[in-house]
C-alpha cells in the first residue's frame, strides 16, 4: 500500500486549510534535492553495499550470490581480518586519548590573550587542510631513521632513535604520532567551544577564592563538555578509518603491525579485486563504528553538561 | 503495351538500385574505432598522436578516435565499462587479470595475418601478455625486466672483477660484502623486492604453491624454497644491503634504489632498462649482468610488458585489429621508439634502438631471451593478490632480523596454513 494511500495520512492531509497544504507542498518541494541526494549517494550505495556483500563479485563480471559465505568467512577463517581489526583498535586506543588531550591543552594556549594569537591559531590550523599523501611524505623524511629531524636531535641527546616505520615495535606509534600533527583542527573546534563559555561564571569563581585548575576542572571543562563530546565522536569515526599512512608508507607492514581495517578493504577490493568480500569488511566497520557511536552517545548523559 | 511498361518499371528499379549503391560506396563513412590510452615517457602524447597519423593515411577508411588518460582514471572506467557491458574502448591495455575474459580471441586473425606473426615477438613476453588460457587475446606492447646493474668505477676501486652470467646467488653476497664500505656510506648491493620473483626461482625456489593449485604444503615450505629464503637470510644477515628502511627513505619511490645507485651509495642495484638510461644520462660508469642463477637450474627473468588487445563486444573488430596490429606491431612500436624512449617488444625493431651497440645494453638484451617468472604467474592469479600477502610474513621476519638462520624452516612451516587457506578461498573466485 503507498503511502497516499495511507487512510491516516489521507485524513491528516483533508483536515489541513489550503494555506497548510500549500505550505506542507513547499516544505516537500524545498526538502526533495536533499531526499533524492540522500537516495541517490547514501541510501543505495548502502543497500547495494548489503547485496554485493552477499556475493562473489570481481567488480568487471556479474556478482554471483553465495549468502553469507562472507561474512561466515570473515568470522571464522580470515587471519588477515583479525590482524587488521587488531592494528585498527589499537591505533584507535592509542590516538583517540592523545588527539583529545593535546588538541585540548592546544586549545587552552590558543585561549590566552597574547599579541599575535591570531598567527599562532593560522599556523597550528595549517596542518589540518594538508593532504595526507603530502603530510606522509613529510613524516617519511621527519622519522628518517638515518638523516630525520627526529633521531638528529636524539643523538644529540645520546639516544639511539628506532627505525620508526619500519621498526616492528615503533610503526604503530609513529603512525599514531603522526596524526597528532594534525591536532591544530580538533584545537580550532576546542576553541570556539572555550569561547563560548560565558566569562561571568570565571568571574564568579574567582570570588569565591577558585584558583586556575579549579576554575578549569570546575568551569572549563564541565561547560566544554558538549565539545568533547563531538569531538570525540568525530575523532572516533576519523581514527577508524586510518588508510592513507599505511597506504603512502608502510603498505601495511612491517609485519602487519600497521595493517589497518581500511588499508585490507583497500587490498581486497582493488587489489584482489573481491569486491564482494569487500563490501562485508566496509559494512562491518560500519557497524564497528555505528556501535561505538551508539556506545559514546548513551554513555554522554552521565558526563556531558548541557548549560541549559 | 503493358508488358513494355513493366520492363521499363523493372529497368528503371534495378538502375536506380545500382546507381544507390554505386553512391552509397562513394558516400560511406569511415569507421571510427575508440582507443584508451596512456602517455608515458615511454609512449608520449606526441608518439600517440604520431601513430595515429600514420595509422589514418594508410587506412583512410578507419578513423581512430583516442583518449588519453591518467592510470588511475584509466584503471577506473575499464572497470565500470567492462563491468557494464557497455562503453568500453574497441583497443585498449587489459593489465588487470579480471579484465582478460573481455579481451577478443585474436588467434585466427594472427595466425591468418600476412604481415605479422607471434614469432616476430619475444618468445616469452608474448607467451606471458599476449595468451591467456591458450587464446591469444593481445599483443604485447613494449617490454622491461630487471637485472643487475654494477658500477664498474666502484669494482675498479676495490679491485673486483666485474660480474658475468653465470654468477650465483652467493657470488652475489661475497662481492656485496667486499663491495660494502661503512666509512663511504656505501652497500655492496640491495635485496629483492618480494619472494618467487628471479633470484628465488633461479635458486629453484619454482612456486608457492602447486600447479594445479590445490596444495601448498611441499612447495612454499619445500627444500628449495627453504633454500631461497636461507639465502635470503644470509643476504640480510651480511650486512651488505640497505634495510627495507634505508630504501624507502633513500631510494625513489616505488622504483628500485636508482638513487642510491647513481649517488653511488650502492655499487649493485636490480633495476631496469628504465634506470639504465638514467644512469647513462647521469654519466654513471656502469655495466649490465643478469641476476645470479644457479648451474643446472632454469634462468628466470623479472619482465613486463603491457597487454593490448581489443574489447571482445566491439562493433569493428576488424578495424579495430587492423589498428591493434599497427600500433603493436613494427610501425606504432618503432614511431613510439623514436619519439619517445620505447623499448620495442619485437627483436627486429629492438635492433634498431639508439643504444643498441652499447655494452650494457647488449646485457640487457641478453635477459629478454629467458623464462619469465609471469610465466606460471599470468597462470595463477591467487598467487599475489592471495597468496603471497598470507605467507608475507616470512619475508618481513627475515628482512627484519627478527628470526635466526636454522629458524626458517620452522616459519615457513607456519605459513602454510594460511597460505593454504588464501589459496582454498581465492581459487573458486579467480581461477586456478
Amino acid at each position: 500500500m503507498g503511502l497516499g494511500a495511507n487512510p491516516a495520512m489521507l485524513s491528516f492531509w483533508r483536515k489541513m486549510t489550503p494555506q497548510e497544504r500549500r505550505a506542507a507542498k513547499t516544505g516537500y518541494l524545498a526538502l526533495s534535492p536533499w531526499m533524492v541526494g540522500f537516495a541517490v549517494f547514501f541510501a543505495y550505495p548502502i543497500l547495494a553495499t548489503f547485496y554485493f556483500s552477499l556475493t562473489q563479485w570481481t567488480l568487471v563480471d556479474q556478482p554471483v550470490w553465495i549468502g553469507l559465505d562472507n561474512y561466515v568467512r570473515m568470522f571464522t577463517r580470515d587471519p588477515l581480518f583479525v590482524s587488521s581489526l587488531k592494528a585498527t583498535t589499537l591505533f584507535v586506543v592509542l590516538s583517540l586519548p592523545l588527539k583529545l588531550v593535546l588538541g585540548l591543552m592546544l586549545a587552552l594556549l590558543l585561549n590566552l590573550k597574547i599579541p599575535g594569537m591570531n598567527v599562532f591559531r593560522t599556523v597550528f590550523f595549517i596542518p589540518a587542510v594538508i593532504s595526507g599523501v603530502a603530510v606522509s611524505l613529510m613524516w617519511i623524511w621527519f622519522l628518517n631513521p638515518d638523516t630525520g629531524v627526529v633521531n638528529t636531535l636524539l643523538h644529540y641527546v645520546g639516544v639511539q632513535g628506532p627505525y620508526w616505520f619500519w621498526d616492528l615495535n615503533w610503526a604503530l606509534p609513529s603512525v599514531a604520532i603522526m596524526s597528532i600533527w594534525k591536532v591544530g583542527g580538533a584545537a580550532i573546534i576546542y576553541l570556539a567551544g572555550l569561547q563560548n563559555i560565558p566569562a561571568h561564571l570565571y568571574e564568579a569563581a574567582e570570588i569565591d577564592g577558585a584558583g586556575k585548575w579549579r576554575r578549569f576542572w570546575r568551569v572549563t571543562l564541565p561547560l566544554l563538555t558538549p565539545t568533547l563530546f563531538f569531538q570525540l565522536i568525530i575523532e572516533l569515526i576519523d581514527a577508524f578509518k586510518i588508510f592513507t599512512e599505511a597506504y603512502v608508507i608502510t603498505k601495511g607492514g612491517p609485519l602487519k603491525a600497521t595493517y589497518f581495517f581500511l588499508y585490507y578493504f583497500y587490498e581486497e577490493a582493488f587489489r584482489n579485486y573481491n569486491m564482494g568480500y569487500a563490501s562485508a569488511l566496509a559494512l562491518f566497520l560500519l557497524v564497528v563504528i555505528m556501535g561505538c557511536t551508539v556506545f559514546v552517545y548513551r554513555t554522554s548523559g552521565r558526563w556531558v553538561f548541557y548549560e541549559n | 503495351m503493358k508488358r513494355d511498361f513493366k520492363k521499363c518499371v523493372t529497368f528503371a528499379s534495378l538502375l536506380m538500385l545500382l546507381l544507390l549503391s554505386i553512391g552509397g560506396v562513394g558516400a560511406q563513412d569511415p569507421v571510427t574505432i575508440t582507443w584508451w590510452t596512456l602517455a608515458s615517457a615511454e609512449s608520449p602524447e606526441p608518439a600517440i598522436r604520431a601513430v595515429i597519423e600514420a595509422f589514418e593515411a594508410e587506412h583512410p577508411n578507419i578513423k581512430v578516435d583516442v583518449t588519453i588518460m591518467t592510470e588511475s582514471a584509466y584503471g577506473d572506467l575499464m572497470n565500470t565499462t567492462l563491468g557494464a557491458g557497455e562503453g568500453a574502448p574497441d583497443v585498449a591495455y587489459f593489465w588487470e587479470t579480471p579484465w582478460l575474459p573481455h579481451a577478443l580471441d585474436i588467434t585466427d586473425r594472427l595466425e591468418a595475418d600476412p604481415d605479422l606473426s607471434r614469432d616476430d615477438y619475444f618468445e616469452h613476453y608474448f607467451n606471458t601478455r599476449a595468451v591467456w588460457n591458450d587464446r591469444v587475446i593481445g599483443l604485447p606492447f613494449t617490454v622491461g625486466a630487471n637485472f643487475v646493474m654494477y658500477n664498474k668505477d666502484i669494482f675498479d676501486e676495490e679491485g673486483i672483477d666485474y660480474p658475468t652470467a653465470d654468477w650465483t646467488p652467493w657470488d652475489f653476497i661475497e662481492i656485496a660484502k667486499a663491495l660494502t664500505d661503512p666509512d663511504k656510506r656505501r652497500w655492496g648491493g640491495d635485496r629483492p623486492r618480494g619472494p618467487f620473483r628471479a633470484v628465488f626461482k633461479n635458486i629453484g625456489a619454482t612456486n608457492p604453491y602447486s600447479d594445479d593449485s590445490t596444495t601448498v604444503e611441499g612447495y612454499l615450505n619445500g627444500p628449495e624454497s627453504v633454500e631461497a629464503y636461507t639465502w635470503l637470510w644470509d643476504l640480510v644477515d651480511s650486512g651488505a644491503t640497505p634495510t627495507p628502511a634505508d630504501i624507502e627513505v633513500l631510494g625513489t619511490e616505488g622504483t628500485g634504489p636508482v638513487d642510491l645507485f647513481i649517488a653511488g651509495r650502492l655499487a649493485m642495484a636490480t633495476l631496469n632498462n628504465g634506470h639504465m638510461i638514467t644512469a647513462r644520462n647521469a654519466g654513471v660508469n656502469f655495466g649490465v649482468v643478469p641476476e645470479p642463477h644457479v648451474p643446472g637450474k632454469d634462468r628466470y627473468v623479472h619482465g613486463w610488458a603491457l597487454t593490448s588487445s581489443i574489447w571482445k563486444e566491439t562493433e569493428h573488430p576488424d578495424e579495430a585489429y587492423e589498428f591493434l596490429s599497427f600500433w603493436v606491431g613494427p610501425e606504432g612500436q618503432r614511431i613510439n621508439m623514436e619519439i619517445g624512449a620505447l623499448v620495442p617488444s619485437l627483436p627486429s625493431v629492438l635492433a634498431e634502438y639508439p643504444d643498441a651497440d652499447t655494452d650494457y645494453f647488449q646485457g640487457f638484451m641478453q635477459v629478454l631471451d629467458a623464462k619469465q617468472t609471469a610465466e606460471w604467474r599470468a597462470a595463477h592469479p591467487c598467487w599475489r593478490g592471495a597468496v603471497i600477502r598470507a605467507v608475507s610474513d616470512a619475508w618481513d621476519l627475515i628482512m627484519l632480523g627478527e628470526i635466526e638462520r636454522d629458524e626458517v624452516q620452522a616459519t615457513l612451516d607456519a605459513m602454510v596454513a594460511p597460505g593454504q587457506a588464501a589459496l582454498d578461498e581465492c581459487v573458486p573466485r579467480l581461477g586456478g
